[in-house]
């Protein structure tokens, strides 16, 4: 193989790239989305400076069906994901992810950062209930439940729509061969070419097991604001650098 | 958390770093190795520059990891290059197949080692010792090799020097608008070997076409024969061995 040919592949192995260039093209994305509240001292000390945690104590617990995503194929994700604040700026910044496909986590971890590990979420209806669970290494860590499509959302599919073009950040660390940081810094991004096809709001309920390599329950569950339910067609294309610790 | 607490971080994520610092200490990892002989124009193909071939003879890996330090008890199953890097012997990690998000993560971000999702397991059923390879579903690979045919032999060098030999991976690491950031080839030398056993026989092994773990696009043409060997050592930080990008 040629100095060429390797310079122009996306990824390792050489043999068999895990994933191809990017942007990235998702069709039938389903989200759940449970909001709840939890111990501001603790959410500050899972946020990294300079961002800021929300005033709140928000957090927001996610699983994503993912049925169809260029280079990546079929897979499900769940993961603890903070609002925040970047320079007063409101970012989302997504601290905990896990899913059950290799190209989206070295993808994701070697691009743009995201901190995902290999575990099993699952995102089904099961009878009347939106169900989601999360297993990581044998054990269950995070159970959510949403009654079905109770109410569409306020403002509909465009409002949903533009509520996902916010920008969302994460904690890129690569080490170099030495274990000396390579590569550290938040990296920001925004989805494109979003349509929803709906969008619905229910009461939810939320249960984190406590486990030490999948810590969700690290952010304990106050109160339950509630959950969200929506489906759509969106891209992820590369980031950019927002803030580099290494400068 | 301070920016100070996040540059001494190991990994991501913050609040679980999927692998701590290392080196990582290995015990009683088990390997059988298969050794054959495949078409020299593949090999040509799978060799980045400036690595060069110095045989027709590959090798398939299974090993069996049950105690890594800060990764855990899993399996791998990995396809190896003999080659040369300016005339000193090395081998190319290929491909390699673990089922084991810390070891995976490290080592593709630490290493550049080449590692996908892969099931792989290396078992002993009744006479034979049977590595199985799947990925995402499929059967992929299977080797067998005889038990411990020559349990009496003494001298192990074979094995040392195969364990000894400079290990090549070539790493890449896109940055965020996807140009590469990192491409470098590196080198990894184990440290503190110790052999408990290690036996040589008659193997046999398959290889089936899959476009995702294309272990197959090295052909087995011949096998030369396997290998089984018990060891405790540790993985080391590695070095720049060629930068494409200076």
């Amino acid at each position: 193989m040629k100095v060429e040919q390797i310079l122009q592949l996306p990824s390792m192995p050489a043999a068999s790239p895990s994933y191809p260039m990017g942007p990235y093209r998702f069709v039938n994305r389903e989200y759940m989305i449970i909001t709840y509240e939890t111990d501001k001292d603790l959410l500050r000390q899972a946020v990294p400076e300079p961002l800021e945690p929300n005033p709140d104590g928000l957090v927001l617990y996610e699983w994503i069906r993912m049925p169809d995503s260029s280079g990546f194929g079929d897979y499900t994700e769940s993961g603890v994901v903070i609002p925040c604040l970047y320079k007063g700026e409101p970012i989302n910044f997504t601290a905990q992810m896990y899913l059950d496909d290799e190209p989206p986590i070295s993808a994701g971890r070697e691009i743009w950062g995201f901190p995902k590990k290999y575990a099993l979420p699952k995102l089904e209806v099961c009878s009347d209930t939106l169900t989601g669970t999360l297993h990581y290494a044998g054990q269950l860590v995070a159970m959510g439940t949403m009654a079905f499509k109770h109410q569409e959302s306020p403002g509909g599919v465009e409002a949903a729509a533009k509520g996902m073009t916010k920008t969302q950040c994460n904690l890129k660390i690569i080490p170099d061969v030495d274990g000396s940081p390579k590569i550290c810094q938040l990296v920001a991004y925004n989805l494109i070419d979003i349509t929803i096809k709906g969008s619905w709001l229910s009461p939810a309920r939320l249960h984190l097991i406590p486990h030490v390599n999948a810590p969700a329950a690290d952010l304990p569950i106050k109160r339950i604001v509630g959950g969200k339910h929506f489906i759509g067609d969106l891209t992820l294309p590369h980031g950019r650098v927002l803030f580099d610790y290494l400068k | 958390m301070n920016k100070e607490d996040v540059i001494g971080l190991s990994s991501m994520p913050l609040q679980s770093p999927t692998y701590p610092r290392g080196p990582y200490k290995f015990f009683n990892r088990q390997y059988m190795v298969i050794s054959y002989k495949t078409d020299p124009a593949a090999i040509r193909e799978h060799l980045p520059e400036p690595l060069e071939p110095v045989s027709d003879v590959v090798a398939v890996q299974w090993l069996d990891l049950p105690d890594g330090q800060g990764f855990g008890a899993y399996s791998a199953a990995a396809q190896i290059i003999p080659c040369t890097y300016k005339g000193e012997a090395c081998n190319f990690v290929s491909q390699m197949y673990v089922d084991n998000s810390p070891p995976l993560a490290g080592g593709r971000e630490i290493w550049g080692y080449p590692m996908k999702y892969g099931k792989a397991v290396l078992e002993v059923h009744g006479d034979t010792l049977t590595g199985n390879l799947h990925y995402a579903g499929q059967r992929i690979a299977t080797g067998t090799m005889v038990y411990k045919h020559d349990a009496f032999r003494g001298d192990l060098s074979a094995e040392r020097d195969m364990l000894a030999r400079t290990q090549v991976t070539l790493k890449l690491i896109p940055d965020i608008d996807g140009k590469p950031a990192i491409a470098q080839l590196v080198a990894i030398n184990f440290e503190d070997v110790v052999v408990k056993g290690a036996w040589a026989g008659a193997a046999r092994l398959e290889l089936l076409p899959s476009v995702n773990c294309p272990l197959f696009d090295l052909p087995v043409k011949h096998v030369v024969g396997g290998m089984q060997i018990i060891t405790d050592m540790t993985l080391p930080y590695g070095r720049v061995l060629h930068d494409y990008l200076a």
